[in-house]
């Protein structure tokens, strides 16, 4: 199994008396597109927030194999799963800064590497060349992400003035500054129209392909999963009830029984 | 539109005179005068009469021409966009005058004794604005307790100087210093807290340190204060007029007549540079991750630490920054001053620092600087009215509010454009 980036087993969490994720187990390939799909309250959103540190989970583990390295994610708390581990993540509501600029909420994800590079803050005071270059750097891999969904030409303009379909598109790309080794997209595709569901696509692709990120994607647009999921698991009460591939997953007869309901 | 706009305003114009009636009516319409040796009450109602009908006529005409004309409730009025528009622009020009003309301030014709120091109670203020834009303004923590690290830093330089006789420059960073920690002391249990739960921690914590500098009758002589805090010397030369024997001062060394204003100029002088180190260090971190960070943890904490920025870290430098410059006006102060105690950092002192910030607009550099001028100065020019200065004053807020809700200057400019790196 050293060919997963993503190992969980058995995972549960709970609210209380509410058992949000029951006993969950999947794992995620490195070069794979791996799709959570479920009815509205499966637990999927939960799974996220286990994964980025924002809860502690209950029970079980989660593993990240970060270059033949495996990293229990458990002994990360909030941010330091993204610092440290490098899995980043988008939100179901967007969370962008909308009075910063584009380009800003950029560099605000590269923020570790800046810090250090700054000498915190001190060498940053005085000018350092070094820094400079850094800083200089670090616009560079901004422009370059911009580029490739089209933003370049409005960077200097207030995030929260962008279309809605763009400002999905530039939270990926600002979870993508932080160079992560997992991709955690909460429903990217919510409220995007079909030929912005169709972009989005591509971007997957490319992340995938080309950056060799692994993506883990909660999403409702059955379209996006059918189209570029290579594995799909299959939540519903918390309980993992199919997994396999999107071929399989659309003729399984518990799937359609979860979404659909049963004829009598 | 004509006859519904006419109905309206006849039933608003109504209320307010009813508002009125009831506002003026007692405070106005019953007056009690002493009548051979009684107290008696006596009726004013044609004055309440003639109040009421002046607010209602007003307010009629007010809905007619001025309110309805533009509905857009909240947008900035055209002066308000004409005025922005022109500060965005020559900027950097008005920037340079407005430092130019603070240079040559003490030289000006008009400038006596009482102008200085109105003229450095304002620079006060804008450092202590300054300082704490940082905190609130960029890192959006609103803290209602900075008097306290103001109070800590002149608690501390009065003590270094008192105590262990240093002089002003070892003991501006060392207060500086103290206020900085006790920035972080104050940021640890608030790391959690936001908005409001903040507002009242903070408060509450500017509270405990001055009645704790109230009750430490062994350290702070309590309500009796500190005196006799070393003044500030030129370059180890002391501006005195007979100085002890075998010391130069700065008239001697100079060759100048002996003049009181030469100390007042060099604390203007002294104060002026603090407060544009703080401008100039305040620009300079907001390019900074640091002060990036900050910034997005006033905008979303959440997607702060999905990025990995760790927010306890960022908002302790936050507070602690905010607080050492903070400290080192406190410092200022009581070099200034040569006394202190609990009474000059009250509530109130906060509360003031928290206007000119707000009111300048959250995070601008110059709204400060202009807020300052307009709410500190109109309680200089209505020192003769007494009490109604502090009328003056929230009417000043009051129009702030009204004309620019967001601060004289809302407009935020981004701390790096794609443009420069081409």
């Amino acid at each position: 199994m050293s060919n997963n980036l993503l190992d969980v087993q058995n995972l549960t969490m709970k609210f209380g008396g509410l058992i949000a994720i029951d006993d969950l187990s999947f794992s995620a390939k490195k070069d794979h597109i791996t799709s959570i799909i479920g009815p509205n309250g499966a637990g999927k959103t939960t799974v996220f927030n286990c994964l980025t540190g924002f809860y502690k989970a209950t029970a079980g583990s989660m593993y990240l194999n970060k270059d033949n390295n495996k990293m229990d994610l458990k002994k990360f708390s909030d941010f330091r799963v993204a610092q440290k581990a490098g899995v980043a993540r988008t939100f179901q509501n967007i969370r962008l800064f909308p009075q910063m600029s584009v380009l800003e909420n950029m560099m605000v994800a590269q923020h570790n590497k800046l810090m250090v590079a700054s000498g915190f803050s001190i060498l940053g005071l005085v000018n350092s060349k070094s820094y400079l270059q850094k800083e200089k750097e670090a616009v560079e891999i901004s422009k370059y992400w911009l580029d490739i969904i089209g933003l370049t030409n409005r960077a200097d303009d207030n995030a929260g003035d962008l279309p809605y379909g763009d400002q999905r598109k530039l939270e990926i790309v600002r979870a993508m500054c932080i160079e992560p080794h997992l991709l955690c997209l909460d429903e990217p595709a919510a409220g995007l129209n079909a030929k912005e569901s169709a972009e989005l696509n591509k971007l997957l692709k490319f992340i995938k392909n080309d950056k060799k990120t692994g993506i883990l994607l909660i999403e409702h647009d059955m379209s996006v999963v059918m189209g570029i999921s290579d594995h799909v698991v299959v939540l519903n009460y918390g309980k993992k009830i199919f997994e396999g591939t999107a071929k399989e997953t659309k003729n399984s007869p518990e799937v359609i029984e979860a979404y659909l309901g049963t004829e009598d | 539109m004509g006859k519904d706009l006419i109905q309206k305003s006849l039933k608003d114009s109504l209320f307010t005179g009813i508002i009125a009636l009831a506002l003026f009516g007692p405070i106005v319409g019953l007056r009690t005068v002493a009548k051979n040796e009684v107290l008696v009450v006596e009726p004013k109602w044609f004055v309440v009469l003639l109040i009421v009908i002046f607010c209602a006529v007003g307010r009629f005409f007010i809905n007619l021409y001025t309110f309805r004309k533009e509905q857009r409730r909240g947008e900035q009025s055209s002066f308000g966009k004409a005025v922005s528009n022109f500060l965005d622009e020559k900027g950097a020009q008005i920037a340079i005058a407005a430092i130019a003309f603070s240079i040559i301030f003490p030289f000006m014709p008009f400038a006596d004794r009482y102008w200085m120091d109105i003229a450095i109670m304002m620079m006060t203020y804008i450092m202590l604005g300054w300082g704490l834009n940082i905190v609130i303004g960029l890192a959006g923590l609103l803290d209602l307790g900075y008097v306290a690290f103001y109070a800590v830093g002149a608690y501390s330089y009065a003590l270094f100087a008192i105590h262990f006789g240093w002089s002003f420059w070892i003991c501006l960073p060392i207060a500086g210093l103290f206020a900085g920690m006790f920035g972080i002391l104050l940021g640890f249990p608030v790391l959690r807290l936001r908005g409001d739960y903040l507002a009242i921690v903070t408060l509450a914590f500017g509270e405990m340190i001055r009645i704790l500098l109230l009750n430490w009758y062994e350290l702070t002589k309590g309500p009796d204060g500190l005196t006799g805090i070393p003044r500030p010397s030129f370059f180890g030369l002391p501006f005195k007029r007979y100085p002890d024997e075998g010391v130069e001062t700065f008239h001697t060394f100079f060759g100048l007549e002996y003049d009181p204003m030469q100390r007042i100029i060099f604390l203007y002088y002294l104060i002026l540079i603090l407060a544009l180190i703080t401008n100039a260090f305040t620009i300079k971190i907001r390019r900074l991750p640091v002060g990036r960070a900050w910034e997005a943890l006033r905008e979303d904490e959440i997607a702060c630490k999905s990025l990995g920025v760790n927010p306890r870290n960022t908002k302790l430098t936050a507070f602690a920054v905010g607080a050492m410059f903070g400290g080192f006006a406190g410092s200022f102060f009581a070099t200034r001053q040569a006394f202190i105690s609990p009474e000059s950092f009250t509530f109130i002192e906060s509360a003031i620092i928290v206007a000119i910030v707000v009111l300048g607009g959250m995070g601008s550099q110059t709204g400060v600087v202009l807020s300052t001028i307009f709410l500190i100065g109109l309680i200089e020019v209505f020192r003769d009215f007494e009490s109604y200065r502090m009328v003056a004053f929230g009417g000043a807020m009051v129009l702030i509010m009204v004309f620019r809700p967001r601060g004289i200057l809302a407009k935020r400019k981004p701390t790096i454009m794609m443009g420069k790196h081409g």
